[in-house]
């Protein structure tokens, strides 16, 4: 005891090697902060010249921004050599890439050790499947930055924003529709962005079927909140309605079969539009009564007359809108029970009469 | 008389056709409930037995598209019958119908000592041919509205296919509770039948069942031995008859 009260620097590295003794196995903790292995590697990184070559004769640059890598929300609590194992030894060991891209690909896995759940999910999306086949598509770091990763939904429009680096085409859509001009409004919040409806990192190919048969929980997910439909004055029965009507009952029984592209029913989007969607009472709106038919002849080419109005609009039927539907729906709740309820009925008492007699 | 006797009920095609609207009807229901219950977890599995929705689709518009000629071969034989041989019209409803039916409940009630006296077809059996009737119409017709909306719509207000499609749903299921219930009691587990009334499929009904349930057609077929039985179990003298013996009007 007295001996360390007499010399607490011994205590101090008593307790250390208590705290470091139980890593075997495990890597070396850097020796210094992350802060200050960073500034160790900046005084090399900050430099524009220091490249990288690659063995298609391609280069590219090495240098990191200080200033926008002390913006990242890693700064100061990842250190470089985290993402970069290996790296702290200068000169640094020797790497060889055949492209930028193989080089792009390496370095995912850094992301993964941390990120695991959200690097597996990558892998089961539709960016991942189209890298595989040696196509262009974004790794962790082309949407989240490789060393300025802030929040990537602040502000919310950072997402539109940040997809519309490659599907600049849809953004532009997507801008002028009534989800988009919300997105730019004062509700920003309320207005859905691309990762609310396709998700962030398990994309799905928005033309398969198991994707386009979940658009109704999709779109329900907001439009049957009625909070959140509140302000505009909007239904909320749209998504149940829906449902009960012979498109959607086709599309929950099909939702868990779906497979391929093969088109099985219309969902929200074939209607009401995707990326250019607009108010209802919009011109050009495609659910417009004037525009209706056409809009149904884009599955049912022969449909003409009086068609559209067996979709109900998302009304519930009611003596003031579709009497015919909402009597006969009143006449089975009254004519089946008292149907069977009386043949029940007669069966009992047959059954209790032939008993009695014998 | 012999237990073993046996008087033909029902011909071949009679026989063949409710093994046809049997099976049908089986069919579907099985491919009809899924669209109707389409959220239940039981609906996706059958769904998956048929390998997809539209494939589950196909065979119940084929099922259904057999029924309408099912119903219409049956009312071209029955027509045939009745120009070309004169047959009886023994499913038409009668005046003697709504009197069996009240004598009937009655009895239930212990207000009547003895069942009422049938003939060929019961009060019950005809509510049944002609309920199958009346729902196979509303069924067929219900059905290819929905199967050919366009077509409809382009003649009439389109408003009738969302109808169609309640009344398909509501009768389809009335339909199969009238059948689990009534049909299944009447030609299973009621006491006397239980558990199994073979006379539709083999078409034969044993006289002492044909005396027992259609004393009537009974009394028109062996007129001498239905004399004969009354009067072994001649009522003793002041108690009535279980029912006066004039002849029911149609026969």
């Amino acid at each position: 005891m007295s001996l360390l009260q007499h010399r607490p620097w011994l205590a101090t590295g008593l307790l250390a090697a208590m705290f470091a003794a139980p890593s075997y196995g495990l890597p070396e903790p850097p020796k210094e902060s992350p802060a200050e292995e960073a500034e160790g590697c900046l005084g090399c990184h900050e430099d524009p010249s220091i490249e990288v070559a690659f063995a298609d004769g391609t280069r590219r640059t090495l240098q990191v921004d200080r200033n926008a890598f002390a913006q990242s929300v890693h700064f100061g609590k990842v250190a470089c050599s985290e993402c970069h194992p290996g790296f702290q030894e200068i000169p640094h060991p020797e790497r060889r890439y055949a492209s930028e891209d193989e080089f792009r690909a390496g370095m995912r896995q850094a992301c993964q050790t941390c990120h695991f759940q959200d690097y597996s999910r990558y892998m089961d999306g539709v960016h991942h499947a189209v890298a595989k086949e040696g196509g262009a598509a974004p790794t962790c770091v082309d949407c989240h930055d490789a060393h300025a990763v802030t929040p990537p939904g602040k502000p919310r429009s950072r997402v539109s924003d940040t997809c519309s680096t490659c599907h600049s085409d849809v953004a532009e859509t997507y801008a002028n529709s009534v989800h988009g001009r919300l997105l730019a409004g004062p509700r920003p919040d309320d207005a859905p962005v691309c990762t609310d409806c396709h998700r962030s990192h398990d994309i799905q190919d928005p033309r398969s079927q198991a994707f386009l048969l979940r658009t109704p929980e999709t779109c329900g997910g907001c439009h049957s909140d009625t909070e959140r439909m509140k302000p505009y004055g909007l239904s909320t029965k749209v998504m149940s309605t829906y449902l009960a009507d012979f498109h959607g009952m086709t599309a929950s029984l099909a939702a868990p079969h779906a497979e391929g592209s093969t088109r099985v029913t219309a969902v929200c989007v074939d209607c009401h539009g995707v990326h250019d969607i607009t108010k209802v009472d919009e011109p050009g709106s495609k659910v417009m009564k004037e525009n209706l038919l056409k809009t149904c002849q884009q599955c049912h080419p022969d449909a003409a007359g009086d068609f559209p109005a067996a979709w109900l609009s998302h009304f519930e039927p009611s003596l003031e809108r579709a009497p015919l539907v909402y009597l006969t729906r009143q006449f089975y709740v009254i004519f089946i029970p008292f149907v069977i309820g009386g043949l029940v009925l007669q069966i009992l008492l047959h059954f209790w009469r032939v008993v009695v007699n014998r | 008389m012999s237990a073993h006797e046996y008087v033909v009920r029902f011909s071949t095609r009679q026989r063949v056709e409710h093994f046809v609207v049997m099976s049908l009807f089986v069919i579907l229901a099985l491919t009809g409930f899924p669209q109707k219950f389409y959220d239940s977890s039981w609906a996706s599995a059958v769904v998956g037995l048929f390998g997809g929705v539209p494939q589950m689709r196909w065979v119940h518009r084929v099922a259904g598209y057999c029924l309408l000629f099912a119903t219409i071969f049956h009312f071209f034989f029955v027509l045939l019958e009745v120009v070309v041989r004169k047959a009886r019209l023994s499913m038409v409803p009668e005046r003697q119908d709504f009197k069996d039916a009240i004598h009937q409940l009655r009895y239930y009630l212990r207000l009547e000592d003895a069942p009422a006296r049938f003939d060929r077809f019961d009060y019950r059996e005809k509510f049944e041919y002609w309920g199958l009737v009346f729902g196979n119409m509303i069924m067929v017709g219900s059905g290819l509205v929905l199967l050919y909306p366009m077509v409809v719509a382009r003649y009439l207000p389109g408003e009738l296919i969302p109808t169609a499609k309640i009344a398909h749903s509501n009768e389809g299921l009335m339909a199969f509770l009238v059948v689990i219930t009534w049909h299944v009691y009447n030609a299973h587990f009621a006491p006397d039948i239980f558990p199994f009334n073979k006379t539709i499929f083999t078409g034969r009904i044993s006289k002492h069942h044909l005396q027992k349930e259609h004393p009537r057609e009974f009394e028109r077929l062996f007129p001498d031995e239905a004399t004969a039985a009354a009067a072994s179990v001649a009522p003793t003298p002041g108690t009535p008859a279980a029912e006066p013996p004039a002849p029911a009007p149609g026969t």
